[in-house]
Formats: C-alpha cells, structure tokens, sequence
C-alpha cells in the first residue's frame, strides 16, 4: 500500500497552495479590471483560465488514481 | 561507464543537421533591419508560430538528460516541474505581458529604471547577465559531453565548435533567425521525443509476451507511475522542495524574468496573440514535452524490470538517455536523436545569447555611450555582442564542469539569482507602494541573508517541511523558499518605513494600470469596435509618412478610423506574419480592394508583387 505522503499528500500541498497562488491572481486580475468580463473575448479567457487549473488538476489525479490502482 | 556510441552515419547525419540549421538560421538574415527586427523581431508573428519557437527554447539540451535521469530512478515524477506552471498564468496574460508589451519594455532591467531607478537597473543587468551567461555556459557543457563521446573530440574543443556553429546565424540573423531556427528545431525536438518513445515501446513489445504498451505500463512499479514525488524524501529529490524552486521560483523565472522568453513575445503581432501562445504552450506543448524529455529513462526502467542485463549493470543514471537511445534505435536514427539533442542546445542558447546581447545593448551600451548611436552602429554592437556573450560562456564551463552533476550546477543557479529578482519584479507590478529602497534593500541585504542561508544551512531548517538535512551539502531546493521569504521580508519591511513613488512616476508599471496602456500604447482614445479583417492589393505611394491607406469601405469593414493603429501582412497565413508591419491608417480614398503603401512599408515588410495582403485594425 503506498503511503499517504507519496500520493495525496504532495497533490493536496501542489493544488492548495498553487491554489491560492492562482485564486489570488485571478481576483488581482478581476479587481483591477486588466480582466473584464463584459468583453466577450475576456469571458473566453477567464473560462480558458478555470479550465486550465482543473485540466492540470484531473491529469494529476488520474494518475494518482491509476497508480494506487495498478500492481 | 563507457558507452560505444554511433557509427560513421550517426556522425555524418549530426554534421549535416548543423549545416542545414545554420543556412537556415543564415537566410532568414535578410528580415532584420533594425535593432527592433533583431532583437524583437519586428513584433509582427502569428501566436502559433512563437509557441512552437517556445518548445525549443523551454526544453534545453540539459533537459534531456536531467529528466531521463530523474524518469529512471523515479518514474513519472519527473514531469513534475512541467506540469506546475498554470497557476501564474493570470497573472502573467493579464498583468506582466500587457505591461511589457504596451509599455515597450526592452528588456527586465529597463522595467527596473522604470519602476525604480537607475541603481535598481545596474543591480538588474548584473544579476541577470550573470545567470543568463552561465545558463549558456550549462548547455554548452551539457552537448559537449554528449558529443565527446560520440566524435571523441577533446571536451573544450567541442564547445567551442558549437558556440562558432550558432554564432554563425545568429550573428546575422538576431531575433527573426532564432524564432525561425527554434521553429524547425521545436517539431525536430517533438518528433525525436516521440519516435524515441515509440521505438521503446516497439522495442518491449518485442522482448516480452506482451503488446508494448501493456508491457511498459506492468513494468513499472506503483511508485514509479505516480505523477508527483514523496513529500518530503529523498533530500535529492522530493515534491515540497522541487515546488518552492521550481513551481513557485523557477515558475516567476520563467515567466516574469526570463529575457529570452519576453522578447519572444515581443515578437508577437498583438498582446492577444501572445496570451494564446502562452495557453497552448501551457496546455498542449508542456505536456508533450515532459514526455519527450523523460521517456527515455522511463523506457530504460521498463527494460531493466523487463528484460534485466539489457543496460549495462554499472550504468550511471546520467547515461540512460544515451544508452537507451543506443539500444532501441538503428544507425542513422540514433544520429537524428542526437542531433534533436544538438537542436535543443542550440535553441536554448541562442535565445539567451540573443536575450544577453539585448541587454547589454540597451542597459550597458546606450546608457553609458555619450554619442547618440545610429541603429546601424546599435545593431554592429549588437552583433558583436553575441559573439563576446558566447566567448565569455566558453570560459566559464570549466566551472560547471566542477559540479557534480549538471543537474546540481542547474540547481544551484536557480536557487541564487531567481529570488531577488523574481520578488523585486513581483512586488514592484503588483504592490503599487514597493518602493525604490525597498528593491535595492531586496537585492543587497536579501543576496546578503541567501548567503549566510547557504553558510549555515540550519538557517533554513524552519523552512525544511521535514526534509533531511545533508552534512556538508546543505538542502537542495527547499532553499528557494527561504530565499523567497528573506527577500520578501526585506523588501516588505524597507517599504513600510520609505516613500512610495508618485503615481505618475508609476504610470503603466504596475497591473493598477493595465486598462490605460492601450491608450498610452496608442498615444490617443484606443478604438475597440469589433470589425473584420480585409485582403487587398497594394499600390506603392510617393510618401515619408508612416500611413497606409484603404478605401471608404474597406475602413468601414475593419471600423477603423484614420490615426487607428493597423497591421497588414501577407495574405498566406502559414507564414505567421514573416512578411508583415505594423503602420497607421491615413485618409481614405475611394478604390476598394486596393491600399497605398510607401516604400518603407514595402521594404520592412518584404512584400511580394501580385500577392495580396490582410489588414486588421489593432486599436
């Protein structure tokens, strides 16, 4: 059985705090209105930005899942 | 170890890809007028063609072997440092990059003055010559050592001989040879990354009862399969530490700092077409490229649980790339691997000679230089420039070549000169009261706090999260963290006791101001009704004035109004703006389908008789 630490512990630390790291930038962004989402090709990026994170997100956790899966 | 490597074929393929490498860099000459074509390209290319120009210079020579050798001993963790960019990314598209790009930023240590002052800018220069000069020196050593096996040529004679191959074109082509040179050498890089890896699968499918695939992936372990390190062990490598230098550190690097990377969006036709290239980069290109780099060593694993007694039994990890490399392929595909591996050297370090003699003609040469210099003369000095850069790296490889391993020597680098540089240009675009003490304060007094860390390594240990301390050799990564936290502290108590500069002195520097850079970039009220683009013929006019004309119509298609900015280009998209400028609409005239140029327009943008253009207002 492989140890919490070598699976979802570094992926919980990688998304929390690069998490916040990325929360912090998208309200920066938003509050500063360098992103606005009243233009239609801004509101195409914010939501390429939000797929961005939860692309990397899944890749990670599938292959987490895979790995604990396999033998 | 000593690896027999390739045959006369490989060596001739490997001579023959610098040749034809060098005749292309060398053509491609002919597009860089000025200094602003020869450092920046003349800001005129299409997104796709600058994000594969990325790939070569992202994935350098030493990536190679550094992550095959990680892939081998740890499996799929060596992807690691690919896969944690996005979290910057807003920050980046929407902050830093319009920024740079409409403030017509030239390079980091000018964004410093700027921002700062002059003193802030020498600091800069230095830090940032030093890191990119030595960066250089990394990858020449690196290839060096590659190809010292294969040619048997002394280690420093073989250095030499690649820093005179790239010398060649980027003398004369600047910034147009190097996009255009990185292109081809990025789909040469991909593809040899991926053959090498279909060839290893090809190779366990062949030597098991398995389908290759299947093979590959039941001959790894668990533990080699999972995408992310142990927290917080080995101390050579673990996830926190690799996090805080890489993720975070190296991340802001990349991003924020690295010169070559900024002039290469420089170089893109429009703020927008810069942040697709920073998507697809992120989102297509770095995942692919963790692949190509590391395969090898996750295919030298899978042969040595499969099929023990293949490698070598003494084999060091820093030769699986070659070994394997030598293994699953046949002569002459083992010289085309290698010479993938030459282009990624090349690639890399033309970028960053390119982005080094940028700097030391804008922050060193124009500053100090008494005369007004003619771009001619800037562009002669720039040339020459490049050529000292690579002179100087030369010298310094033998100092690398006293690390341990080029991994260490890269390590090393990242941990000392990112930190105050990457806090001083955060804090100064996104803290709008960070002041000018402050980022003198960051580089002195927090380069003086790095030293004492690296000293008594035991200063670092609150920040170790649980990592082993090695004696005698300090912590490897983890440091980036202390080093973040003492440059930010100095930087952030300095500035809670000094002034802030005046808001008009921070005009269009920090993200405060991203929604009036169009307008400074402009010089009048941007113009952002949406229109389309149009295809016309030109006409040549008799006239000095930077302004092109179109018909009533044709303007009214694009919405844009005389005093608008304008980029017209030639009408084949696969050139990616090759042939293109970026001028000013005049007063319409009434022939639809036709637009006057002069011949300054014709001559910069290299347009060809016959053939249409297309014309988008920018703003």
């Amino acid at each position: 059985m492989l140890e919490f630490s070598r699976t979802w512990l570094p992926f919980i630390y990688l998304y929390g705090v690069g998490g916040i790291v990325f929360t912090v930038g998208l309200f920066l962004i938003l509050r500063t209105k360098a992103l606005r989402l009243s233009y239609l090709r801004h509101k195409k990026w914010f939501w390429l930005l939000l797929y961005g994170f939860v692309f990397w997100f899944s890749l990670h956790a599938i292959f987490i899942i895979l790995a604990v899966g396999s033998k | 170890m000593d690896i027999a490597v390739g045959t006369s074929l490989d060596r001739i393929i490997i001579i023959a890809y610098f040749a034809l490498v060098m005749g292309f860099g060398a053509y491609f000459g002919k597009y860089s007028k000025t200094t602003s074509d020869y450092f920046f390209g003349g800001r005129r290319f299409s997104w796709w063609l600058i994000s594969i120009s990325i790939v070569a210079t992202g994935v350098g020579s030493h990536s190679f072997l550094k992550y095959s050798t990680k892939a081998y001993q740890y499996g799929f963790s060596s992807t690691m440092t690919y896969m944690n960019d996005w979290f910057f990314v807003p920050l980046f598209m929407f902050g830093w990059l319009p920024i740079i790009y409409y403030m017509r930023i030239k390079s980091i240590p000018e964004y410093f003055e700027r921002r700062f002052n002059s003193k802030a800018r020498y600091l800069a220069t230095i830090l940032t010559l030093i890191f990119m000069i030595g960066y250089i020196a990394i990858q020449f050593l690196t290839l060096s050592t590659v190809l010292y096996k294969i040619f048997g040529i002394p280690l420093m004679v073989t250095v030499i001989l690649i820093a005179i191959a790239t010398t060649i074109y980027m003398h004369f082509g600047g910034q147009t040879s190097v996009i255009f040179t990185d292109l081809f050498q990025g789909f040469i890089l991909i593809f040899a990354g991926m053959l090498l890896f279909y060839l290893g699968i090809q190779f366990l499918g062949d030597h098991t009862p398995h389908s290759g695939l299947h093979a590959f992936w039941t001959n790894l372990s668990p533990v080699e399969k999972l995408p992310l390190a142990h927290f917080n062990h080995p101390p050579d490598f673990n996830f926190v530490g690799i996090f805080w230098q890489d993720g975070i550190a190296g991340s802001v690097g990349f991003l924020f700092l690295n010169q070559g990377l900024i002039m290469r969006f420089m170089a893109v036709r429009s703020v927008n077409e810069g942040r697709k290239a920073v998507a697809f980069n992120a989102l297509c290109i770095l995942p692919i490229s963790a692949l190509v780099v590391s395969n090898a060593g996750w295919i030298g694993r899978a042969i040595n649980n499969a099929v023990p007694g293949t490698l070598p039994v003494d084999m060091a990890s820093n030769d699986v790339f070659v070994a394997v490399t030598n293994i699953i392929s046949s002569p002459g595909v083992f010289g085309f691997i290698i010479a993938a591996l030459c282009a990624a050297l090349m690639s890399t370090s033309d970028t960053l000679v390119n982005a080094s003699s940028a700097i030391i003609v804008n922050d060193i040469y124009k500053p100090l230089s008494k005369k007004k210099n003619s771009d001619g003369e800037q562009l002669k000095v720039a040339r020459w420039t490049s050529l000292g850069v690579k002179v100087i790296a030369v010298i310094m490889v033998p100092f690398f070549n006293t690390f341990d391993s080029i991994y260490e020597a890269n390590g090393w680098f990242h941990a000392t000169f990112t930190p105050p540089l990457a806090v001083g240009v955060f804090l100064g675009i996104f803290w709008k009261r960070f002041t000018t003490p402050a980022i003198i304060a960051t580089f002195i007094g927090g380069a003086f706090l790095m030293i004492l860390g690296q000293i008594f390594p035991e200063m670092v240990s609150p920040f170790a999260h649980g990592i082993e301390l090695r004696p005698n050799r300090g912590y490897s990564y983890i440091g980036a963290l202390y080093n973040i936290v003492v440059c930010a502290g100095v930087g952030i108590i300095v500035t809670l006791f000094t002034k802030p500069n005046s808001d008009k002195k921070l005009k269009g520097l920090t993200i405060f101001d991203v929604l009036k850079l169009k307008e400074i970039y402009k010089g009048s009220r941007p113009n952002e009704e949406l229109g389309k683009p149009v295809n016309v013929n030109w006409e040549l006019m008799e006239n000095d004035n930077d302004i092109i004309q179109f018909s009533t119509n044709d303007m009214e298609t694009m919405k844009a109004y005389p005093g608008d900015l304008v980029y017209i280009q030639d009408a084949r998209w696969w050139l990616g703006g090759l042939r293109s400028v970026h001028t000013v609409y005049g007063n319409p005239h009434n022939e639809d389908g036709v637009v006057y140029i002069n011949s300054s327009h014709l001559d910069h943008g290299q347009f060809l008789e016959g053939l249409q253009l297309k014309a988008e207002k920018e703003m």
